[in-house]
């Protein structure tokens, strides 16, 4: 692996961690299958993107695309809770929808952002290469979302999430509305999972309807892997776990685009296939499995 | 205090299974009795406490409690003023919560809960003290998951935090049937401890009669979704276990009678 690929998968490592602990959010800390996220990566890249093409602050449209996301989580947890329609189907339903809104906010299924004031322009002006520059941002990125959910699991709210993904009936009987904990833990987590596609969408140059293609099985593999470096015994663990989880996947998956035997390499094209073998074999391996329980 | 109003409740209505789980019931409860609530298997009890808590929304009927009309509120709802305890042991603590975080849920009760810190100091310190009058030790394991503990420890644990928000109700649904004798026996001394000192109306389903006898200020029999026997006050006095065991084979023995009309 050459020096540009690992400092590329660090990069992209970090950078997805934000959305893996969305999906941790959801899959692990509030026991929801949401596959929305598949829709709010993207969503959050859109708006993000046509927020900076009308010339508005970056930063502020990397919170726009956070927002968007959020309301995509929304729209989920109301399918789910209101109409009760299933956690999974739920989702889907989202993440299909959001196809065709994404198309309408782009006007077109690819925005280029070339040109444009980033993020990261700040930072490269001090005198950092863009890949330096991307990695800075999304270190600080990464480690501000870690706390914050570190913090956010600690208080009466986050309490009250944690337990409705562990025991709805004992939740309930305390007091609390198993209704909005979902509510507030899928938007959450749909808003965290649009930021990080605000911010790949200014790091790639472009928003495309398709990048959020395979979005939740790649934050999903983050989380187990995570969870079997790091067992998640703990908050802080399980959160540091995800982060770590999200730069050893990358590496691995770096290291499989790298890898060549004979005439035989493995292109961009295989990613999905190796994500969902990784995600089988962390699944599948005994000693795994009892961890990937997070303490269940 | 609570009362239910000519309730029904049927389970898979308009199907072959339907199966109507109680039929107009009518009790009213005061404040401070201690309710024995005892019948065969699939008598309505659980059915019937689930109705009280919330967690199933009668057919037909009413829920009163202090005179309000409850019976659209939702169980989370209710629980500012009922706590309930269930048979399985794991079913009201949160395993991968530490036993401080499951407390301070409890804790929390019947307030909005927000971005305020979930176990701070000063209620680590209230915990300490409750969890030390259990006398199991779990004051010095406050940082422990909760599902590490044995059955009975979290049996312990759930009935303190049913009270621990200062309910007027409590509801138990053969809350000991799980544990070994000699834990059932220290969770129902814990029982009476919590009942007593807090001045609590408690309805607690059993199939043990000594139990009955021994707590119950007042005996509710239940039958075929039914109250068939409620015995209190001076009739209360000086009933035995053996008084209550033929009362129980007797509307047992009428029950079979009754599918043998049917039938014929
Ligand atoms: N969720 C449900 N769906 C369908 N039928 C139910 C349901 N819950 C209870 N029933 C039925 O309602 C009737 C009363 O059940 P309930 O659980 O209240 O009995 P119980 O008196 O608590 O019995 P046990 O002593 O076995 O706990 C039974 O016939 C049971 O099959
Ligand atoms: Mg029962």
């Amino acid at each position: 692996m050459t020096t540009y690929a690992l400092l590329g998968a660090v990069e992209h490592g970090l950078m997805f961690s934000l959305m893996a602990l969305g999906v941790f959010l959801t899959f692990r800390a509030l026991d929801f299958p949401d596959l929305s996220v598949d829709g709010s990566f993207p969503m959050g890249a859109a708006v993000c993107a046509v927020c900076i093409t009308k010339g508005i602050n970056p930063y502020a449209a990397v919170v726009a695309g956070g927002f968007a996301g959020a309301g995509l989580g929304f729209v989920t947890a109301f399918l789910n809770t209101k109409l009760k329609i299933l956690n999974l189907l739920a989702g889907i339903l989202t993440m299909i929808a959001s196809y065709s809104v994404i198309l309408r906010i782009m006007g077109m299924p690819n925005l280029p952002l070339l040109g444009y004031d980033t993020i990261f322009t700040p930072i490269e002006n001090l005198g950092f290469s863009p890949q330096i520059a991307a990695i800075i941002f999304s270190a600080c990125a990464a480690v501000l979302a870690g706390l914050f959910l570190i913090w956010f699991f600690h208080t009466d709210m986050g309490l009250a999430l944690r337990a409705t993904g562990d025991n709805m009936k004992m939740v309930r009987a305390q007091g609390i509305s198993t209704d909005r904990m979902i509510f507030i833990g899928v938007s959450f987590s749909n808003g965290l999972v649009g930021l990080c596609g605000a911010i790949a969408a200014q790091s790639l140059g472009f928003s495309d309807v398709n990048m959020g293609i395979g979005t939740v099985v790649a934050g999903l593999a983050s989380v187990i892997v995570g969870e079997a470096v790091l067992s998640s015994r703990s908050v802080l663990r399980a959160v540091i776990g995800v982060i770590l989880g999200s730069m050893i996947y990358r590496m691995a998956i770096a290291y499989a685009l790298s890898f060549q035997i004979g005439d035989f390499r493995f292109s961009p094209g295989d990613l999905n296939m190796i994500t969902a073998v990784i995600v089988v074999a962390a699944l599948t391996f005994p000693g795994m499995r009892r961890k990937v329980g997070v303490g269940k | 205090m609570i009362e239910l109003v000519n309730v029904r409740k049927v389970f898979n209505p308009k199907t072959v299974n339907e199966n109507v789980a109680i039929k107009g019931l009518n009790l009213k409860i005061e404040k401070g009795e201690f309710v024995a609530v005892i019948g065969s298997n699939g008598a309505g009890k659980s059915t019937m406490l689930n109705l009280i808590a919330g967690i199933l929304s009668p057919d037909g009927g009413q829920v009163l409690a202090n005179g309000r009309d409850i019976t659209a509120l939702a169980d989370y709802k209710r629980a500012s003023f009922i706590g309930s305890v269930f048979q399985d042991p794991l079913s009201g603590t949160a395993k991968s919560l530490t036993i401080e975080e499951n407390l301070a849920i409890a804790l929390k009760r019947g307030h909005g809960r927000w971005f305020r810190k979930g176990v701070n100091r000063k209620n680590r310190q209230f915990f300490t003290e409750k969890l030390a009058t259990l006398g199991l030790g779990l004051e010095n394991r406050l940082k422990s998951n909760a599902g590490l503990l044995s059955g009975g420890q979290r049996q312990c644990l759930t009935l303190l935090m049913a009270v621990m928000a200062n309910p007027e109700i409590l509801l138990l649904d053969e809350h000991t049937a799980a544990l070994d004798p000699k834990t059932a026996e220290l969770v129902m001394s814990l029982t009476r401890k919590l009942v007593e000192e807090m001045n609590l109306t408690c309805l607690m389903v059993t199939h043990n009669m000594k139990q009955a006898i021994e707590f119950g200020s007042r005996i509710i029999m239940m039958h075929g979704g039914e109250v068939v026997v409620d015995v209190s006050g001076a009739e209360r006095q000086g009933l035995k276990v053996a008084d209550l065991m033929h009362m129980f084979e007797q509307v047992r023995g009428e029950g079979i009678e009754d599918d043998k009309l049917l039938l014929s």
